[in-house]
């Protein structure tokens, strides 16, 4: 990792961003500096975009039509997000989170929401679900499926399920105070909290460590056909609550249903994090390529707490992550490793922010990202704050995109904003085609160019890979990447 | 000097010994007696041969003057050879085992290269012939070519050969790709070996590997086949089995990665290797380890091309010839006498 420290700095425009069309040689390198000031988003400047989107209303509308009438847990929740769909207009190019990223594709389909669980007789068809024995959570279009979930053998005091199942109110008040966690959100966090049927909890008591992972297995089963622009919109939504001292390995997997059906996925998960506890995170994305995975992933780090993610996303036609960290305390360690490959007609896109606003917090971020499509793109913004009080901090954050077609296109804009003077932060950004003296060490063994090429590309994304907590994790996710990047690979246990 | 006395001796645990034990001594060469250079053989009965030669300390050559047929027989020391430390060496490089001259592995004419990007000139006419079972060493000052003399032999693409000829076994190693120059059994231990993150030594290795039983028409081997034949390859080069979990040369110690180098050469086999300072950045038991892997990995038809700037290393692999490079060109041959005069007085007495 570069490692170099900044003199103090502070900065009240964004850095500049690169926007970067390839063509084999790279050449075609152009840098855009970025004049409007301000973090203000477009919408919030013009006053007439602050006015409700029709087309925004008519979701909420229908998404709240599609529930059942009343759920006194989650009412909070709907009732807040609904407020602030009321000024959020459907994002444009305009805007800047959204500048390199378009949704389009969802806009211009016929967004349904799905309104029940799946029957249960479908679910026998379900060829993605292995038989597994591990503590596993089962989510079907953002509602829990019992009959496919395998919790016994968590310890006591240890809860996961349907927040309307909490037997402990004690635990219930404690769980619902964090809702909604307050972060600058988009419209689709808030189309999640007024769409959510229900609100799946992790609850860990205090000094509880958990052994073994917790696999939650989301999976969209309701799709339109490829060409129908039907798109089945569901809001999958978990709260995760580890209290001082806890521990827990958590495994988020989003799949899709069986073919190559066009859905939407609008998840969130929310986190918080209690001192001295830790959460190791997994995360992996291996939804169909027509569809749409939109997600938040949002983080409050208590005093010394340690959150760690690991993520690969591989599917969706759009396909977003926005990853929003928070410290409340310091001496927090915080590690985000992702990696996203664009293999077909398809936008990967990552946002994090990492906000640190105490003393002695650590960070290390690597995002990497393979284009392998020449309509694919890859989006990468990510954000670390460093304030004013937040001397002391240890931030470091790297981001390597490699381009394997000419016109596919990668977006990055690191960014660090640092107020604090006393920090040692690093930011790195790479894009190339495979490494020349990589390539040639190995073709001087005997190993032929295409052989090598092969080999040096499934290695660019074993980085992240390979820091997943568990083997078998590693190997599936690991021979899932290989079966995209070379489709003449025969894997019979793919994911 | 004193003449010196070399035995070589064969145990018959070789898989053929027969073709070893028929002298593979070279005929005196006119030029070397020229020079008061005298070879003298003696073939004892089975399963021992002993060669005596005497040399002459005190002659130089200048490149253009090293004669083609000018020949040293092999100078084996005494190590124990067993039929499992043999690699399979590539197509084609069976021995005679007739006992026929030795035959020309390596020439190198008047060989002139430049960077690729900048064109600045870095090799100025190289003059190099290795026969079969030769053990050369090549010597020079910082930036005298040695390293890109080495690349351009294995076809690096920073380097433009502008002139000259290389062939090996007989074609012509210029037009071949890097990979093909390695399945032909040309073998380059980088001086600084690049760190593969995400590849397993044992994927690469397998990979290598596969791809020399590939081109020899050989069945590939699967990872179970593929770590019983690797095991006793470890051991040689005294590496320890988890290393092959780890990435290819990612965080290893420079020691490390030399011992790997050559760990690929135990598992591919070569019939020329090129090492490009395997001494550099190794404490004195690493290179101990290190020789005695190279030495076991000797037999009487592969040659072995060292790059060194000490003498310690030449103790341990002793060559038969060592070269000066200088302004990238070979500008003194001798033997190692050579190098006992450079480590006292420096390039300045060359």
């Amino acid at each position: 990792m570069d490692v170099s420290a900044f003199p103090p700095i502070i900065r009240t425009t964004r850095s500049p961003s690169f926007t970067i069309l390839t063509s084999p040689s790279l050449s075609n390198f152009t840098k855009t500096r970025k004049v409007k000031p301000g973090v203000l988003t477009q919408h919030s400047l013009a006053p007439v975009a602050a006015l409700s989107d029709p087309f925004v209303l008519q979701i909420a509308e229908s998404l709240e039509d599609s529930l059942p009438s009343f759920s006194s847990n989650l009412q909070k929740l709907r009732d807040f997000s609904s407020e602030s769909l009321l000024s959020t207009p459907w994002p444009s190019r305009k805007d800047e989170p959204f500048r390199f990223t378009d949704t389009s594709f969802i806009k211009q389909s016929e967004i349904i929401p799905v309104s029940s669980p799946p029957p249960p007789e479908s679910l026998n068809n379900l060829s993605v679900l292995e038989a597994t024995h591990l503590l596993n959570l089962t989510i079907i279009d953002g509602y829990i499926i019992d009959s496919l979930s395998q919790l016994s053998g968590l310890p006591n005091g240890v809860f996961v399920g349907s927040v309307s199942s909490i037997n402990s109110t004690e635990i219930t008040k404690r769980v619902l105070q964090f809702l909604p966690i307050s972060i600058q959100g988009d419209l689709f966090l808030s189309l999640n909290g007024v769409g959510s049927p229900d609100l799946v909890v992790v609850y860990v008591p205090e000094g509880c460590k958990i052994e073994g992972l917790l696999h939650l297995r989301c999976i969209s089963s309701e799709g339109g056909n490829k060409d129908s622009k039907k798109l089945p919109v569901s809001n999958p939504r978990v709260l995760v609550v580890v209290e001082k001292g806890g521990e827990i390995g958590i495994v988020e997997e989003y799949m899709g249903g069986d073919g190559d059906l066009s859905y939407w996925t609008n998840s969130v998960m929310e986190m918080v994090i209690g001192e001295e506890a830790k959460v190791s995170h997994s995360y992996i994305q291996t939804q169909s390529l027509s569809s749409a995975h939109i997600k938040w992933t949002s983080i409050q780090q208590e005093k010394s707490s340690s959150y760690e993610l690991i993520e690969v996303s591989t599917g969706g036609k759009l396909s977003r992550h926005n990853v929003h960290v928070q410290q409340v305390w310091s001496d927090t360690i915080t590690g985000l490793s992702t990696f996203h490959l664009s293999g077909s007609n398809q936008t990967q896109d990552l946002h994090s922010k990492i906000v640190l606003d105490h003393p002695r917090g650590f960070s290390r971020q690597l995002h990497k990202c393979i284009v392998a499509h020449s309509h694919g793109q890859a989006v990468f913004d990510g954000n670390i704050k460093v304030n004013r009080f937040a001397q002391q901090t240890d931030a470091g954050q790297l981001t390597r995109s490699l381009i394997l077609e000419p016109r596919a296109t990668v977006n990055v804009k690191p960014n660090l904003q640092i107020i604090a003077d006393d920090v040692k932060c690093s930011h790195g950004a790479a894009i190339y085609d495979l490494e020349e003296d990589q390539l040639f060490y190995l073709q001087a063994r005997g190993i032929d160019l295409k052989t090598a090429r092969k080999a040096l590309i499934v290695s660019f994304g074993a980085e992240v890979i390979e820091r997943f907590p568990s083997k078998d994790l590693r190997k599936k996710v690991e021979l899932h990447v290989k079966k995209l990047l070379d489709p003449e690979v025969h894997v019979e246990n793919s994911m | 000097m004193l003449p010196r006395e070399v035995h070589v001796s064969y145990l018959p645990t070789l898989s053929n010994p027969c073709s070893f034990l028929l002298p593979r001594l070279p005929k005196p060469p006119p030029m070397a007696l020229l020079h008061r250079f005298g070879c003298y053989s003696s073939p004892s009965p089975p399963p021992s041969i002993s060669i005596t030669k005497s040399t002459s300390q005190s002659v130089f050559f200048s490149a253009s003057a090293l004669p083609r047929s000018r020949r040293y027989p092999r100078r084996f020391p005494s190590f124990r050879l067993t039929a499992t430390l043999a690699t399979e060496t590539p197509a084609g490089s069976v021995s005679d085992g007739g006992g026929g001259p030795p035959k020309l592995l390596l020439e190198v004419k008047d060989l002139t290269a430049v960077i690729s990007e900048s064109g600045k000139k870095i090799l100025n006419g190289v003059n190099l012939s290795i026969y079969e079972g030769e053990i050369h060493a090549i010597m020079g000052k910082n930036g005298s070519g040695k390293s890109t003399f080495a690349k351009v032999l294995v076809g690096h693409k920073d380097y433009e050969v502008t002139g000259g000829s290389v062939v090996f076994k007989g074609e012509n190693l210029l037009e071949m790709e890097p990979e093909d120059r390695s399945l032909a059994g040309l073998f380059l231990s980088f001086q600084s070996p690049v760190e593969i993150p995400g590849v397993s030594n044992s994927d690469f290795l397998q990979m290598a590997y596969n791809a020399r039983r590939r081109k020899l028409g050989l069945p590939e081997l699967d990872p179970l086949q593929f770590y019983g034949y690797i095991m006793p390859k470890l051991e040689m080069v005294n590496i320890k089995v988890d290393f092959l979990n780890r990435n290819v040369n990612e965080g290893f110690s420079g020691g490390e990665k030399k011992r790997n180098e050559i760990l690929q050469l135990a598992v591919l086999g070569a019939e020329l290797a090129i090492l490009d300072e395997i001494d550099s950045g190794l404490d004195v038991d690493a290179l101990r380890d290190v020789s005695k892997a190279v030495n076991a990995l000797l037999t009487p038809t592969n040659s072995v091309l060292m790059i060194t700037h000490y003498r310690r290393l030449l103790e341990f692999i002793k060559p038969n010839y060592i070269h000066i490079m200088d302004e990238g060109r070979i500008s003194k041959t001798g033997d190692i006498s050579i190098a006992n005069i450079l480590e006292k007085e420096g390039y300045k007495a060359m």
